[in-house]
């Protein structure tokens, strides 16, 4: 335990080097990154050795201001989270060094690496808090730290509004949590979270749904998801890659934490989950499938693989209350394998964004193209991840739905409600991945692929050196767990270890099943080497021949006449419309000669534009009339705060 | 050994059984048609032949048809054609295989997408579109495989105590699965009435015009992995509805590729009498299928083998 608290001090250490050392720029990130690496180094090393060894001793707690006891304790699901907790942040940090390199905003850096490493530090503790006020205390600090973060360039206005969007869901969500624990606190007048389990049945459900809604809104449930792809497009690349390849988990860890402390036998929970689970997943995809930001569209995607998550923590937990040990293990057991992936594939995605970004000064879809040529290793690294991310074998996204499929199917064993929620969830996982595809070839094809459609574009070069390093070994690691699953998936079993509902359960037979995946991505890979070398033969010694490409009879074609984000994506948002409403803007064609015409299409996320319509600006205007509390006076204000503990010591 | 010479005779005569349909549709439209070998000549020619390639395409253009053509033959090699078992099986090997499937889709996509060409485009966000529907019927169909006899593999599908089979157990019940079936194959294979290989303008097909730009061997790749394609789907559906069975391998393996045939020359019929549907039908046409493979396992919640 110790050694965990060391390595947090050593990472804390690493921030707290930025700030002190930012006049010497270089230095300053040198020994930054160098510090919290060796920190969660450390922190890997004991995790890793804890999660396959004796998990023993794990348990500690101080005593705080003399009130407060902060308590800590290690089982495997912490472990678990503890891996993507110690493993991206080296290697985002290692990527920033050539991402953040301007110069005048060395100050501005200093202080982003000492968010970045409380950031990390937030993580690691509130997966290893044992009761609620050290968990919240670790909550907020990571809300906070994050919330500084996403502010980097915050001279930009969009930004600081996307902060603030933040902001509030962040808040709002703690403000769930505080009264999901008040509500426990109010039963048995205890933070320890051994006790929470005490507490009446008939309480339990409103609990985890005020939890659900806080977490929720962590990870970016719908409709609790319209700060991620606000924050992230505003955030720098490196930290939207911790943000969304670890941070969102952290919701997720929370929502599946306060299901095993609840230990409740009501089965409308694991409803209730698996229900938002294939909402999220579906309409994450559609919107990012919509959008031509890519930063945009890959927050997006993320709240498509909370769905995913979820789906897999939902069938989990309804294998649970049916009794049906396969389904609730491989449930869970997929929906850890799937956070472990995600973290490494949306991280790859974010950073092959920010290199984009960086090198053409935009992030639109409709400007970029023919990438691939120019930013080899970004866009090599860029297809790996989004294959993997499609779930498409041989690499790493598939292990983890193959997990969640094999938990559903065995889910189909059940009768009446959980046997339809089975059905529908192999359904959506089948569209979610289909729809990934389509959403994935979107931005591999028409960013990367093709002619530049600006000059932006077209002069773009590759990133610095430890950014392409940063990106392919995540790319070698997609491919190396795709083709080579069972290490890592023993990661995950050990994960779901200490869940005392799946005691006993054994895994050999599946443990075959996962070498003979192992084994078919082999002869793919075999196969498809010898059909590559066949084709070099064929062409060997013949003449290879290169023009324009076909244009259908027209001779005259221009780079603009390429196929569009929005109109590849058209007809699929449209199947969604009811859900995905959207605004054609047309100037028209209004003289004998018409002059220019415009057309733009405009698509919106119908959670947040109901917030718009049916909450913010109802709100506003109430708000507008009670603007005369408001006003400036400082005695009266003084007045104000006597006024309310008055009230407050004698009424209550 | 059996195993082999099945996959090797699979490959052997894949291309030679799209010839049957060419032949059916000459038939209707009172002609003579291509010969039946025509399909190997085509795959001599392309072979022999080099090729051209766009300068707006990149390495992706080139691994096309590679990833595609690898696919298609892993289908073939996890297969088992005429109760003979495949090369290679395991528990859980359908959702392997329907996800390379996706790959190949990925990698068709993005090859055609790397020409920078808007009819390729086009084609490829229909592509992508249709197939995700056609994946949500075969999900389903695989939901109900896996009640009847709860395995996920094809070789289990069709071997051991509960085989699935239009004269078996539950048969009844198969009966919209087979059609299901039948209008997927119609969709993944860009057969008519959702795809029209045939016509004349590039604005109107889908997956043919995602390969326009392909040339010789590269173009040879993708028709024999089309081939493959189809046939593992005619196969799968033939193993579903074929009633004869006899102990003697040769005589199975006859009376299935009759079958087999036999579906063929039913795409060729439906290709004579129906014309592509409208762009916005065919989504629509997609999904029926789903509805009636729906409605069935909710009809297989009682059953459980």
């Amino acid at each position: 335990m110790d050694t965990l608290f060391v390595s947090i001090a050593v990472i804390f250490a690493g921030g707290v080097v930025g700030l002190l050392l930012y006049r010497q720029f270089t230095l300053m990130k040198l020994v930054a990154i160098a510090t919290s690496s060796v920190g969660c180094g450390i922190g890997f090393i004991f995790t890793l050795s804890k999660l396959f060894g004796q998990a023993s001793g794990l348990d500690v707690s101080y005593n705080w201001l003399h009130l407060f006891t902060l308590a800590f304790k290690i089982d495997s699901v912490s472990l678990f989270f503890l891996i993507p907790i110690f493993l991206i942040p080296p290697l985002a940090l290692l990527y920033s060094f050539h991402y953040l390199e301007n110069k005048e905003k060395q100050a501005r850096a200093g202080v982003n690496y000492f968010f970045f490493s409380m950031l990390i530090c937030a993580m690691a503790l509130v997966v290893i808090s044992a009761n609620m006020i050290t968990f919240l205390l670790a909550w907020e600090l990571m809300s906070l730290s994050s919330f500084f973060l996403v502010m980097y360039d915050y001279e930009v206005k969009s930004n600081r509004k996307a902060g603030y969007v933040y902001f509030i869901f962040a808040q709002g969500g703690a403000m769930m949590l505080f009264a999901a624990f008040a509500l426990i606190y109010s039963y048995n007048g205890s933070f320890a979270f051994e006790s929470i389990a005490a507490i009446p049945d008939s309480a339990k459900l409103l609990v985890f749904v005020l939890a659900f809604l806080g977490f929720g809104s962590k990870a970016g449930i719908f409709p609790l998801h319209i700060w991620l792809p606000k924050a992230h497009p505003a955030a720098p690349s490196h930290v939207s890659a911790i943000m969304s390849g670890v941070m969102i988990k952290m919701g997720i860890y929370g929502i599946f934490r306060i299901y095993l402390l609840l230990d409740s036998p009501s089965p409308m929970i694991g409803q209730i989950v698996l229900i938002t689970g294939m909402i999220t997943g579906i309409l994450g995809v559609v919107y990012a499938l919509a959008k031509q930001d890519i930063k945009e569209l890959l927050a997006y995607s993320s709240v498509e693989n909370i769905g995913i998550i979820l789906i897999g923590l939902g069938i989990g937990m309804v294998g649970v209350s049916q009794q049906i040990q396969a389904m609730a293990f491989f449930g869970f057991a997929g929906a850890f394998m799937h956070v472990f992936n995600h973290s490494i594939f949306k991280s790859l995605l974010f950073m092959g964004a920010g290199s984009v970004l960086h090198q053409t000064k935009t992030k639109n879809i409709e400007e970029l193209g023919g990438l691939m040529k120019r930013m080899p290793v970004t866009g090599r690294t860029f297809l790996a991840g989004s294959v993997a991310i499609s779930g498409l074998p041989p690499f790493s996204g598939f292990i983890g739905e193959f997990l969640i499929y094999y938990g559903a199917f065995n889910g189909l064993t059940a009768t009446k409600l959980p046997y339809i929620l089975a059905i529908l969830a192999i359904i959506s996982l089948a569209v979610i991945g289909g729809l990934a595809t389509a959403c994935f070839t979107k931005v591999v094809g028409l960013a990367f692929l093709g002619e530049p459609r600006t000059e932006k574009a077209a002069n773009a070069k590759e990133s610095g050196f430890t950014m392409g390093a940063v990106m392919s070994i995540m790319a070698v690691a997609c491919l190396v767990i795709g083709v080579l699953p069972q290490p890592f998936i023993s990661l995950a079993f050990q994960g779901v270890a200490d869940i005392p509902v799946l005691a006993g359960f054994n895994t050999d037979a599946f443990m075959v099943i996962i070498r003979q995946i192992s084994c078919t991505a082999g002869l793919f890979i075999a196969i498809f080497i010898v059909v590559s070398i066949f084709r070099k033969m064929l062409y060997s010694g013949k003449e290879i021949g290169s023009g324009g490409t076909w244009g259908c009879g027209f001779t005259q074609p221009t780079v603009r006449m390429q196929y569009t984000g929005t109109s590849y994506a058209a007809e699929m948002v449209d199947f969604f419309r009811p859900f995905v409403p959207f605004k054609d803007i047309y100037s028209g064609i209004k003289k004998i000669f018409p002059g220019t015409t415009t057309w733009d299409t405009k698509t919106f996320d119908i959670a947040d534009k109901n917030y718009q319509e049916r909450l913010i600006g109802p709100m506003m205007t109430l708000m507008a009339k009670l603007r005369w509390i408001q006003h400036g006076n400082i005695q009266l204000y003084i007045g104000y705060i006597i006024v309310a503990i008055i009230v407050l010591l004698l009424f209550l | 050994m059996e195993s082999i010479l099945s996959f090797c005779f699979a490959v052997l005569i894949a291309p030679l059984l799209p010839a049957v349909i060419q032949k059916v549709k000459a038939y209707f439209a009172g002609k003579q048609g291509p010969p039946l070998l025509i399909n190997y000549y085509t795959m001599i020619k392309l072979f022999k032949k080099g090729s051209v390639y766009s300068t707006s395409t990149s390495f992706v253009f080139k691994l096309g048809p590679v990833v595609g053509f690898t696919t298609s033959i892993m289908m073939l090699l996890f297969f088992p054609m005429a109760e003979i078992a495949p090369l290679f099986s395991f528990h859980g090997d359908v959702l392997m295989l329907f996800y390379l499937m996706g790959l190949g889709r990925f990698f068709t996509i993005i090859a055609a997408l790397d020409t920078a060409s808007p009819f390729e485009g086009m084609g490829a966000a229909r592509e992508a579109f249709f197939s995700t529907l056609a994946e949500m019927t075969v999900f389903g169909i695989l939901i109900i495989f896996f009640k009847l006899t709860g395995s996920l593999s094809f070789q289990e599908f069709f071997s051991g105590d509960h085989v699935i089979s239009l004269m078996g157990e539950y048969g009844a019940l198969l009966l919209l699965v087979v059609a299901g079936l039948y209008v997927v194959m119609l969709t993944e294979n860009s057969r008519v009435p959702v795809d029209d290989p045939a016509t004349h303008l590039e604005l109107t097909m889908i997956h043919e015009v995602m390969i326009l730009d392909h040339s010789g061997p590269d173009l040879a790749l993708i028709e024999l992995g089309a081939y493959f394609k189809l046939l593992f789907y005619s196969g799968f559906l033939a193993r579903l509805i074929d009633p004869f069975h006899s102990a003697n391998v040769w005589i199975n393996s006859l009376l299935f590729y009759s079958v087999v045939a036999f579906i063929y020359i039913t795409i060729g019929v439906v290709e004579s009498i129906t014309a592509r549907y409208k762009m916005d039908l065919v989504p629509k046409f997609i999904l029926t299928p789903f509805i009636f493979v729906f409605f069935v396992t909710i009809l297989t919640m009682g059953v459980m083998q």
